[in-house]
């Protein structure tokens, strides 16, 4: 067994039945995970931030560190695995988007992201099955590639699957 | 119900036992605090420090860093990196066993508050810029780097609580994780940081920064603007990710407006600058 392991703004899949494909400590960011049960294929996007406009130079290094160019970064390697380049039948989970205490959610660029994370997906027919975002711990998030069990940790906190 | 692990005069005793820092980390460390200073001050207590010579010129010349010649000479190695990040190397070289330790009682793996700190510290930077009045941004750096070094004193004493502090706080038995340290310790990591930096007689804009950067608006009013760029520099920090147990625990001041103009663009521009130079500055230091 390996891990494939995503940094914040990488992007990654894998087809070794063998690997965890994981990212560590997910803040405000939002962990995007593709299966593409066909070819027992899983993706994963490590998202930062909401839209690329902001800096668009930083996409020519690191595409997945913005949700609007992270998510056809990671359809476009996946289909080059053989897997639909639109994403169709693909199993979509999410998780992160966490905030700060902050009733007025001033800097809740975790919800922000969460949300250009589903505009991007929309436009490709896509959504997820399931997510756990918002809240206020951080997230690392592991995915078992011949299973595609999905188990969360959060440090103080017992882990749990999504 | 949270039991109290520890009293008070047990973590005072214990921070009286931390050793001091080096002569030449606590000169830059004043020197930083300091408005009227050039960079020939800086060159010239590096240079009175052999260790840290050889230090800034590894890290100058390390790969992260990419330049074409190499760079021998102090002056130019200080020219390059920066009074804050020479004054960053001297800290978390002669602090090192305090820094870079597994922070057991947050759940946190080693070096975890270094990167936390680091990450405060280029956000408090950034952050300085965008300050209603003007601020330093070297001393932004510096007291991010220091500000949350409570927790490596406190983190002894509190192996083994996380979860009890955590569904303390699910359950508004306590405000936030400073509110579980006080259950626990009768004091939070802000008021340990603040002793130790008493005891290692940093300059008082430092040590309000350490005391004050969760509740910034108790600070001293000449010191505010410092603080609340420490304050948001942290929250930024953790947004960005953090491996211990109190990561996001704490509560936002909504006051920073008075003090810090910063849109929710320049925040996520923040974000990018801490992600990018974090990345830089952690491979320079760690010579990859």
């Amino acid at each position: 067994m390996s891990n494939l392991i995503l940094g914040v703004g990488e992007f990654g899949a894998s087809n070794d039945q063998a690997d965890i494909v994981k990212t560590f400590a997910l803040g405000s960011c939002v962990a995007v995970v593709l299966m593409c049960p066909k070819t027992r294929t899983v993706g994963m996007v490590h998202v930062a931030l909401p839209e690329s406009k902001i800096n668009p130079d930083k996409v020519k290094t690191r595409p997945g560190y913005f949700a609007d160019t992270g998510i056809p970064a990671l359809l476009n390697q996946m289909s080059t695995m053989g897997c639909d380049p639109r994403g169709r039948g693909f199993i979509v989970k999410l998780a992160g988007g966490a905030k700060i205490m902050d009733p007025n959610n001033t800097f809740n660029i975790g919800k922000r992201n969460a949300l250009a994370v589903k505009k991007t997906l929309w436009k490709y027919a896509l959504g997820p099955v399931a997510e756990d975002l918002g809240a206020t711990y951080s997230r690392t998030v592991s995915v078992s590639v011949t299973t595609g069990e999905i188990t969360l940790s959060s440090p103080g906190r017992s882990d749990w699957k999504l | 119900m949270m039991e109290q692990r520890a009293s008070k005069e047990e973590i005072i005793a214990a921070i009286k036992e931390v050793p001091l820092l080096s002569p030449s980390a606590s000169q830059l460390l004043q020197l930083s605090a300091s408005s009227d200073h050039d960079m020939s001050e800086v060159v010239d207590i590096v240079k009175c420090d052999a260790a840290l010579t050889a230090r800034v010129l590894k890290i100058v010349n390390s790969v992260a860093y990419g330049l074409v010649h190499e760079v021998t000479t102090i002056e130019r190695a200080v020219g390059y990196l920066g009074e804050r990040m020479v004054a960053g190397i001297a800290l978390g070289d002669s602090a090192s066993a305090l820094f870079h330790k597994e922070l057991e009682g947050y759940d946190g793996p080693k070096s975890e508050l270094w990167n936390h700190d680091l990450r405060t510290a280029i956000a408090a930077r950034e952050i300085a810029k965008q300050s209603k009045q003007p601020l330093s941004p070297d001393l932004a750096f510096t007291a991010g780097i220091l500000h949350a070094v409570g927790k490596a004193i406190l983190s002894d004493f509190l192996q083994h609580s996380s979860n009890d502090v955590l569904v303390g706080i699910d359950g508004h038995e306590v405000t936030d994780y400073l509110a579980g340290e006080r259950e626990l310790l009768g004091i939070d990591h802000t008021e340990a940081g603040y002793e130790l930096a008493k005891s290692w007689e940093l300059p008082e804009s430092l040590q309000c920064a350490i005391r004050y950067h969760h509740r910034p608006s108790e600070a001293p009013s000449e010191y505010q603007h410092l603080v609340y760029a420490v304050h948001l520099g942290c929250i930024v920090a953790m947004m960005c990710g953090s491996q211990s147990s109190d990561s996001l625990q704490y509560h936002l001041d909504q006051n920073y407006t008075n003090y810090i103009d910063l849109s929710s663009e320049q925040l996520a521009l923040v974000m990018l600058e801490v992600n990018d130079t974090f990345d830089t500055m952690h491979n320079a230091m760690t010579d990859k």
